[in-house]
């Protein structure tokens, strides 16, 4: 049987600059899939363009040409008010600085994406506290931001980012503020969020620690995909190794 | 080199220095042109009749003075939060504590300086063209008032310069004692209020006992004369801070935990709100007292522009009476609304003024119960007596007595003869012509030319004429410097206000920038973000709006000795509150619009 897919990406450019100006050609013809309940990792430089990638996986920038589907929809196509529900429904995501509203609870950020539905709050109060306990952030919730530990913070944007049960929860090198406790601790919850829900996740990092949570690892290397390797059966130790000799051939 | 780096950072920002430079500048204009009106002796001596008013200029000038004080004090706060990062970035660099000290000393004074400087040419412009103008669309005349003024213009700059070298002062104390870390994310913290229920509620209470003793001393200004006014200013001031400071916190964190606050953006409007409502009383508290003064001058302003004219109708029967008149006067008489016009012979003898009584007979003359009766004050009730009745009593009006042009020895004693009678009674004979026009106001001008013609050729002993027109001029004499007054401070408050309201603006929009650009990464709509902006602005305008609202309905109650019977502060108010409201729902609408412009993230585009 074959696995739905989630993300497919199709011949992705974006070049930045005007045509008269000095133009930079960040992505150069993309071509990758996600399937359904699938953990992929995208790994590069900085610079080689995994962050401009997953702004146009989740509709934050748009492309100079090529297809994004997301979830069945053509992201590319998509305006205004389309391209906002799309955010609010389709995807969860999780930032590198957290991106909390430091005037909101953690209760009430978390909740945020259902008020967008316009979810009843009883309905809303329930799927919070399923979350917080999935988690294990209840203590959490009636604090603000500026109360919280920058692990907290991010397991609060977490459970922010599946509250509503996206179709997949995006992370844009969502450890790379947090200490290597932290750090770890997040990574098993995406794990777990991964293979209890069944939700995709797809995540962007340079860590080679978290890459090695990943089962698939996209190598992007100026604008391309430049290698792809499979964790298979190994255990997540000796994936780890492997990531690190792919990075070590990878970057000559 | 620290120099030169601080004035690239100026350069970066130069939209926010320049507000910030107009603000400050237009502040130290409007208090030139205060200063020019109340410092000015000779101008003063010349209008202010009434020995209420200089108290009032007093009230004025100590009011200007204190918001201007405020003003600054916010205006600095706002310069310094723009610098504070780059300040700390300078520290981080290497600069010592004392190098930076200076740059911040030196560009609060510098900037301080300039808007001074602009501020005076401005002030002297505006007096010259803005005073001219309001005066000439009131009708009103001012002796005396020259734009120029010398001690005007030295207290305008000691002021302002006085004031800027206390901020750069403070300025540096506050800077050198903040740590660098600080200085680079201050823009990064929003503290959360916590609500002491009980502190809350000792705090609403004072503030409702402070409100009521600032109302109680403005009504009874009668009593307590020159005190009242400074009690009222500080116990309102107090009051109006306490209870904002206490309820509208409770309130918005009551409302978090309902149902309501689920819904969309609401909550984060609420969060919005309890953040920002707390660190934004004193500015609140400070529009709505603006807003009160800007209304308040404004209501009792155009009230005496109203009204005067109303308490000039109660005093007579005749708008003017015109004798022998002539061809000009005729056809001035023919531009007028007349309502009711009649004309009589006189014939003077001794100390009698003789009457036709077949004229009186067949044109009665009018007499106006306003003139002795308080209730028909307000709405003339005109009447006419039986000719036997009016000659006992009408005939003994003063209306009536003083139709007769009076020598130095006074009145003429009227006698009303048969048409027979009179025919052959001697004396030097001339007409007169009563006239009445439906709408003072309306007929000003014409009436003007008619007085003047009518005094440049029987001019009474005093140099005045009779009729109600009389009444009016002499009334705006004592009156108009009052009305002016109220229509200058309530601009200026209105100007003052906008560009405190301005700051508040562009201070806080910077971090809601950082917010809702996460929400627009999380998937909310424009259409959401829009509404959910313009809610939180309406809040922030409301909440002054409607404190001022009330200041001004009590404050009024301080004008009543000033607007006696038929005159009263709260006549006719609702039109006046509904154009001001007007205003200030513009002004509303155009900081709602740079707010969006500033905060709202672009869509992408290719």
């Amino acid at each position: 049987m074959k696995m739905k897919t989630v993300v497919d990406v199709h011949d992705l450019e974006k070049t930045y600059g005007k045509a008269n100006e000095r133009q930079y050609q960040a992505l150069k013809g993309l071509n990758f899939t996600v399937a359904a309940g699938e953990f992929v990792g995208i790994m590069g430089a900085s610079g080689s363009g995994k962050t401009t990638l997953l702004n146009m996986l989740s509709t934050l920038d748009v492309p100079t040409r090529g297809d994004v589907m997301v979830n069945g929809h053509d992201v590319t196509k998509m305006r205004g008010n389309q391209l906002a529900d799309f955010r609010a429904q389709e995807v969860g995501f999780i930032f590198q600085d957290f991106n909390l509203l430091e005037s909101l609870t953690a209760e009430e950020n978390i909740g945020l994406p259902l008020a967008l539905k316009g979810t009843s709050s009883r309905v809303m109060d329930q799927a919070i506290h399923e979350v917080a306990e999935t988690l294990s952030i209840a203590d959490l919730l009636p604090k603000y931001p500026s109360e919280l530990s920058g692990g907290q913070k991010q397991r609060v944007a977490a459970a922010r980012a599946i509250v509503h049960h996206p179709a997949i929860l995006m992370g844009d090198e969502p450890t790379g503020a947090l200490d290597s406790t932290s750090a770890r601790e997040l990574l098993d919850l995406l794990t777990t969020i991964n293979q209890k829900q069944k939700m995709s996740v797809l995540l962007v990092t340079h860590d080679p620690f978290s890459a090695s949570f990943c089962q698939r690892i996209l190598f992007i290397k100026d604008g391309l995909i430049g290698s792809e390797i499979k964790r298979g059966d190994q255990d997540r130790s000796a994936f780890y190794q492997q990531i690190l000799n792919e990075l070590g051939t990878f970057n000559e | 080199m620290l120099g030169k780096l601080a004035l690239a950072g100026i350069k970066n920002r130069r939209r926010d220095y320049l507000v910030l430079l107009l603000g400050l500048t237009m502040s130290a204009a409007i208090f030139y042109m205060f200063a020019n009106l109340a410092t000015n002796r000779a101008f003063i001596k010349a209008n202010a009749v009434v020995s209420q008013a200089s108290l009032i200029f007093g009230f004025g000038a100590v009011l200007l003075i204190l918001i201007t004080i405020v003003y600054i004090m916010y205006a600095n706060s706002f310069l310094l939060s723009m610098r504070q990062h780059d300040y700390g970035l300078f520290m981080m660099l290497g600069a010592t504590r004392k190098r930076v000290g200076e740059l911040v000393f030196l560009e609060t004074l510098i900037l301080g300086s300039l808007a001074t400087a602009v501020g005076i040419v401005l002030g002297l412009a505006m007096s010259q063209f803005l005073v001219g103008f309001l005066l000439d669309m009131l009708g009103l005349h001012l002796a005396h008032l020259s734009a120029v003024y010398l001690p005007a213009i030295v207290a305008t700059a000691v002021l302002y310069v006085g004031l800027f070298i206390l901020a750069s002062l403070f300025n540096l104390v506050r800077l050198t004692r903040t740590t660098v870390l600080k200085l680079l994310h201050t823009d990064e913290q929003a503290n959360q209020p916590k609500v002491h229920p009980f502190r809350q509620m000792v705090a609403a209470i004072l503030g409702v006992c402070f409100l009521a003793i600032g109302y109680w001393s403005l009504a009874a200004i009668k009593d307590l004369q020159m005190t009242a006014i400074p009690i009222a200013l500080v116990t309102i001031t107090i009051g109006t801070y306490l209870l904002f400071r206490a309820t509208i916190l409770v309130i918005i964190q009551g409302l978090r935990r309902t149902r309501w606050a689920k819904k969309h953006l609401n909550g984060f409007l609420l969060g919005q709100l309890n953040f920002r409502v707390y660190n934004y009383t004193r500015m609140l508290t400070i529009v709505s007292l603006l807003f009160a003064m800007a209304l308040g001058a404004i209501t009792v302003g155009s009230g005496y522009h109203r009204q005067l004219p109303m308490m000039a109708n109660s005093l007579g029967t005749y708008t003017m009476a015109i004798h022998d008149k002539n061809a000009q006067e005729q056809h001035l008489i023919d531009q007028l609304n007349v309502k009711h016009q009649a004309t009589y012979t006189q014939k003077r003898q001794g100390k009698v003024v003789y009457y036709n009584a077949a004229e009186l007979k067949q044109q009665p003359f009018e007499l106006n119960r306003g003139t002795t009766e308080a209730k028909y004050a307000t709405h003339p009730k005109y009447y006419t007596e039986s000719l036997k009745q009016f000659k006992q009593k009408g005939s003994q009006s003063l209306d009536f007595l003083s139709l007769a042009i009076r020598s130095e020895q006074g009145f003429y004693a009227p006698q009303i003869l048969s048409a027979q009678q009179f025919a052959k009674q001697s004396g030097k004979t001339m007409t007169v012509t009563t006239v009445r026009v439906k709408n003072l106001n309306q007929d000003k001008r014409v009436l003007k030319r008619l007085n003047k013609l009518e005094l440049a050729r029987f001019a009474q002993p005093e140099a005045m004429t009779v009729g109600n027109y009389q009444s009016y001029e002499l009334m705006s004499g004592f009156f108009g410097g009052l009305e002016f007054m109220g229509y200058f401070l309530g601009i200026a408050f209105l100007a003052m206000l906008a560009s405190c309201l301005m700051f508040k603006i562009l201070s806080g929009a910077p971090g809601d920038q950082r917010r809702y650009q996460m929400l627009y990464k999380v998937g909310v709509r424009q259409r959401l973000m829009r509404v959910g902006i313009a809610k939180e602005i309406g809040i922030l305008f409301l909440i002054p709006g409607i404190m001022g609202v009330i200041d001004v309905l009590f404050g009024l109650q301080m004008f009543k000795p000033l607007m006696q019977s038929p005159m009263s502060p709260y006549l006719g108010i609702g039109s006046i509150f509904a154009i001001f409201i007007g205003l200030y729902a513009i002004y509303y609408a155009i900081t709602l619009a740079l707010y969006w412009r500033i905060v709202l993230p672009k869509a992408p585009t290719n």
